[in-house]
């Protein structure tokens, strides 16, 4: 083989690199930008520099070298996935240096490969996603670029070389879904699970002041929800997170001990809401709900708060189906633990708050539920909301009750919680999600992150817990729609917030979300419900998948072979009565001409009929006598060789 | 070394099997797909991929390893018909002497309406490239090593190509039967025609004579060096000289006027003797023992003739 080692023209090799470059940007996209840069800008310059001629050895070795460095230094030395994609990046963008033959080019061809492959694994979005298919198509133009080089062929203009590349993909499409679709998967991983997730910081376990504030600004969705049946009115919004009810004077925390603890008894008022979640990846377990759910789906359970915790992290976009319904009486009784616990605070903070709870108490007597509408009117009274409150001192709900007097969801359900405990009413913390925006033209809802809320609960005698959402009393604008509507909504009405190319793209992703990112062994084995087939195992499975890429395989060689088809009619007919003489083995040899087989065949198996069939066909086709073409055609697809015994 | 054997079994028993006439046509049947190194590299490169993004169950990454998949195997399809139809209808060589480089023609034709660029035709070592247009036909030129005089038998033709994407190889073969005629290489040095039998008085005209025979007047395109200058200088007109040379009007090559010579070399002379004969424009004729004289004649007719008849000696 001489021609894979053959130097590569300047043409092929301005493809290979354009190619190679194209499939490296989504894996740098995610890469830290610092490391990024310097991934990008010696790649340039590597394959500017090496244009005239191989890099020196000691160059690229110090090259390699650099990169390890730089590596080491930006991620550290711990062996992991982030660490292995940057490697990758940094060989890719060396490798460039050696591009010299065909056989170079294919080999960094094959490697950039990876490149988008390893994107994938950090990030599942639909820009890396487009990247990534970009990079595919580029490299199979780069590959038929190389193999014209390689055949010796003029380069075929671009356009050319677009349509083929363009007919390879398609034909290929039909295949490469069946198996998407039907290859089974695997339901538990064969080996360990990735260890940085894909997915950003979920709600986190803790609350302590300004810790939101990164939250609070980021507009990516949290999940999407889609209702079956009547959706929930907007103050009925609530996705129930972490509950917290430890509290040390800064910092409120879950308490673990009510993980695994027994549900207490609740009495759920007569509306249910069904709904599905679609839930973008965290690192974390926690999932929401509705206030409140009524079961754990499989793969989850609930804390003894009613919190809904999955089983396995959720790193990957997840899909629950779920029933809340709002309590009627959630949990009429209190132990005297769980009582202890919800009116625990730090001995030494916040004694002016102490103080007014006292005196509050003595001003309305027994009445729980009194007091909490003292407290609400006061706050609607005399605070303000803004997310640009600042950070509290040492008493943090003094400075946020007596100085401030404004903040956002964190300040106020910490400090309205502080009070009632102060006052003798067991309270608590609960974090989640409030509000969404209905996409109107998916009929589903989203909720992002910057949707995220902290709100109380008050223990009331007979009523159990009871929601109570201080922020709403100063802003209810704020929560029921989402903040951000408020700044963008001097145009837009309604949903609000989000324009409407906004709405369309949020569309699409949950497309994506639906048909690909969630598709796993589960949902699978529900594939053919629709077909009534509820759950498939796999040996079904795999014969479904057989028949469909069989099918797929010669739906491709028709597609392609169609263009082969003899275009003649007259000559397509000819040659099928061709074939049929050629089972007897008489065959017509393709040097012979159509009367001399003719009578050969005649000679060995009397055939009078094909005889006459072949003289006219020569006069039709040669002599140009073209009387009734249309007939002739009918009498050589009617024609059958005779039974052939010698008369 | 079982492997090799396997390898060359299983190419025994690649279709076709012996010789057949011209023309011969690729069918579907013919044609043989298998990996390149490089599809070797991309394919285990892909499962790497699908298993990687199957464990992790990262739905877009197994869905780019399956479109790579998708569109690597619709490329084998397409290399498989990139040949299929595909027709050597003739091939054609002049004779030339052993040693030297013997152009072989073959005619490749196709009716598809798609243009089949980057085929490769190989003949054991030689190798040529060609680019089949739609429905149309062209011609591929192989320029084989000749080593012996006499018939030169083809052997299986490849055709074979790695368009489009280079990750497969798609070949059929073609097996003309079609002999093709090695002259025996003539003498380099050696002694002039045998001028046997000669006619003294007999002479032709020859640039390369010694004798002047006469002036006449210039003729347009004759040398600038045959003009006469002095001759000239004295008339009005340009005149030429005109040389000639005594040559006997005919020549005789026999097998038999060269004992003494083994086989090989007898017939290289032969060989040479018929070439300069030619060249020299000189009617000769050939006696070989066992045949019927050729000639006395001229012309590349006769030429082929006697270089054939001294090609197709028995080797000896």
């Amino acid at each position: 083989m001489a021609e894979p080692t053959a130097l590569l023209d300047a043409q092929a090799r301005r493809w290979t690199l354009a190619s190679a470059g194209l499939a490296l940007l989504p894996l740098l996209l995610q890469l830290p930008t610092q490391l990024a840069t310097v991934i990008a800008a010696s790649a340039l310059l590597t394959a500017v520099v090496s244009r005239r001629g191989l890099l020196p050895a000691p160059v690229r070795l110090l090259l390699v070298l650099a990169m390890l460095a730089l590596i080491y230094l930006q991620l550290g030395a711990r062996p992991g996935r982030d660490t292995g994609c940057a490697l990758l990046a940094a060989m890719l963008a060396i490798k460039t240096s050696e591009l010299r033959s065909l056989r170079d080019a294919r080999s960094l061809l094959g490697f950039s490969l990876f490149a988008p492959f390893a994107a994938f694994l950090l990030d599942q979005g639909p820009l890396t996603t487009a990247l990534g298919a970009l990079a595919a198509v580029c490299a199979l133009l780069a590959l038929q670029r190389l193999a014209q080089a390689e055949g010796q062929a003029s380069p075929a203009p671009v356009r050319q070389q677009m349509q083929g590349v363009g007919r390879l993909v398609l034909l290929g499409l039909p295949l490469a879904l069946a198996t998407f679709w039907l290859f089974p998967r695997l339901s538990e991983p064969l080996w360990g699970l990735p260890e940085r997730a894909v997915g950003k910081p979920g709600l986190s376990d803790t609350l302590e002041p300004g810790q939101w504030l990164d939250l609070m600004a980021d507009d990516a969705p949290a999940f999407r929800v889609q209702f079956q049946g009547p959706a929930p009115t907007a103050v009925q919004r609530y996705w129930r997170g972490p509950v917290m009810s430890r509290f040390d004077g800064r910092r409120w925390e879950i308490d673990r001990s009510r993980e695994r603890a027994a549900l207490p008894a609740v009495q759920p008022r007569p509306v249910q809401w069904r709904y599905t979640l679609d839930y973008e990846p965290t690192e974390r377990r926690q999932l929401v709900a509705l206030d409140l759910p009524n079961a754990a789906p499989p793969g989850t359970h609930l804390t003894a708060d009613h919190s809904l915790l999955s089983d396995l992290p959720l790193a990957s976009l997840s899909r629950w189906t779920l029933q809340s319904s709002p309590p009627m009486v959630y949990a009429a009784e209190l132990s005297e633990p769980q009582r202890r616990q919800a009116l625990q605070l730090p001995e030494g903070f916040n004694p002016r708050t102490q103080a007014l709870a006292r005196q509050w108490r003595g001003e309305v007597g027994n009445d729980d539920a009194a007091l909490v509408e003292r407290t609400l009117a006061w706050i609607r009274a005399e605070f303000t909301y803004s997310i640009d409150a600042p950070l509290p001192g040492r008493d943090t709900a003094d400075d946020f009750l007596f100085k401030q007097k404004v903040g956002f969801c964190e300040h106020y359900s910490s400090a309205f919680v502080i009070l009632m405990r102060n006052a003798g009413i067991p309270a608590r913390v609960v974090t989640g999600f409030a509000g969404g925006i209905r996409n109107p033209i998916g009929d589903y809802w989203v909720v992002r992150r910057m949707d995220a809320h902290a709100w109380a609960e008050v223990w009331l005698p007979q009523r159990g817990w009871v929601r109570v959402d201080p922020t709403a009393a100063v802003a209810p604008e704020r929560i029921l729609d989402t903040l951000d509507d408020q700044l963008g909504a001097q145009g837009a009405a309604g949903d609000g917030g989000w324009s409407q190319t906004g709405q369309a793209l949020d569309w699409l992703r949950r497309g994506w979300n639906d048909l690909v990112l969630s598709y796993d062994a589960k949902r699978q084995r529900t594939l053919l419900r629709p077909f009534g087939v509820d759950a498939l195992d796999s040996g079904q499975l795999v014969a479904v998948l057989v028949l469909l890429v069989g099918g797929a395989l010669g739906l491709m060689a028709w597609l392609l072979a169609r263009g082969e088809r003899e275009r003649d009619p007259l000559l397509r007919a000819w040659h099928q009565l061709g074939r049929r003489y050629a089972r007897l083995g008489l065959a017509r040899e393709p040097y012979e001409p159509a009367q001399a087989w003719a009578e050969r065949v005649h000679a060995q198996r009397p055939d009078p009929g094909l005889l006459a069939l072949s003289a006219r066909f020569v006069a039709a086709r040669y002599a140009g006598a073209r009387h009734d073409p249309a007939s002739l055609r009918g009498d050589l697809r009617r024609h059958r060789p005779t039974s052939g015994a010698p008369s | 070394m079982l492997l090799q054997g396997g390898a060359e079994r299983l190419l025994a028993m690649a279709q076709p099997r012996q010789p057949a006439p011209l023309p011969q046509r690729l069918d579907r049947r013919r044609i043989y797909v298998l990996p390149t190194p490089f599809g070797l590299f991309v394919g285990a490169l892909l499962a790497a991929m699908l298993l990687g993004a199957l464990n992790y169950n990262n739905n877009p990454a197994l869905l780019l390893a399956l479109l790579l998949a998708g569109a690597a195997i619709a490329s084998t399809l397409s290399a498989h018909l990139a040949l299929s139809g595909l027709t050597l209808e003739s091939l054609s060589a002049e004779p030339v002497p052993a040693g030297q480089p013997l152009r072989l023609r073959l005619t490749l034709s196709q009716r598809g309406h798609r243009s089949r660029p980057g085929l490769r035709v190989d003949h054991q070592a030689c190798r040529g490239w060609v680019h089949v247009p739609a429905e149309g036909r062209v011609e591929a030129e192989l320029h084989l090593p000749t080593e012996h005089r006499g018939w030169l038998d083809l052997q299986r033709i490849r055709v074979s190509t790695t368009q489009p994407l280079g990750l497969v190889r798609a070949w059929g073969w073609f097996w003309p039967e079609h002999p093709l005629l090695v002259y025996p290489q003539p003498e380099l040095h050696g002694p002039g025609l045998p001028e046997r039998g000669s006619d003294p008085l007999h002479s032709r005209l020859d640039p390369a004579g010694e004798e002047l025979h006469q002036l006449r007047a210039y003729r347009s395109g004759d040398a600038r060096r045959s003009i006469a200058w002095k001759h000239s200088a004295r008339r009005d007109t340009l005149l030429v000289r005109e040389y000639e040379k005594p040559v006997g009007i005919e020549v005789v090559l026999d097998w038999s006027d060269l004992p003494g010579l083994e086989t090989e070399r007898r017939i290289a002379r032969l060989a040479r003797w018929v070439d300069l004969a030619e060249q020299q424009g000189r009617r000769y004729s050939l006696r070989l023992p066992g045949q019927p004289p050729l000639g006395p004649a001229l012309g590349p007719a006769h030429h082929h003739a006697c270089l054939r008849a001294l090609a197709l000696l028995p080797h000896g």
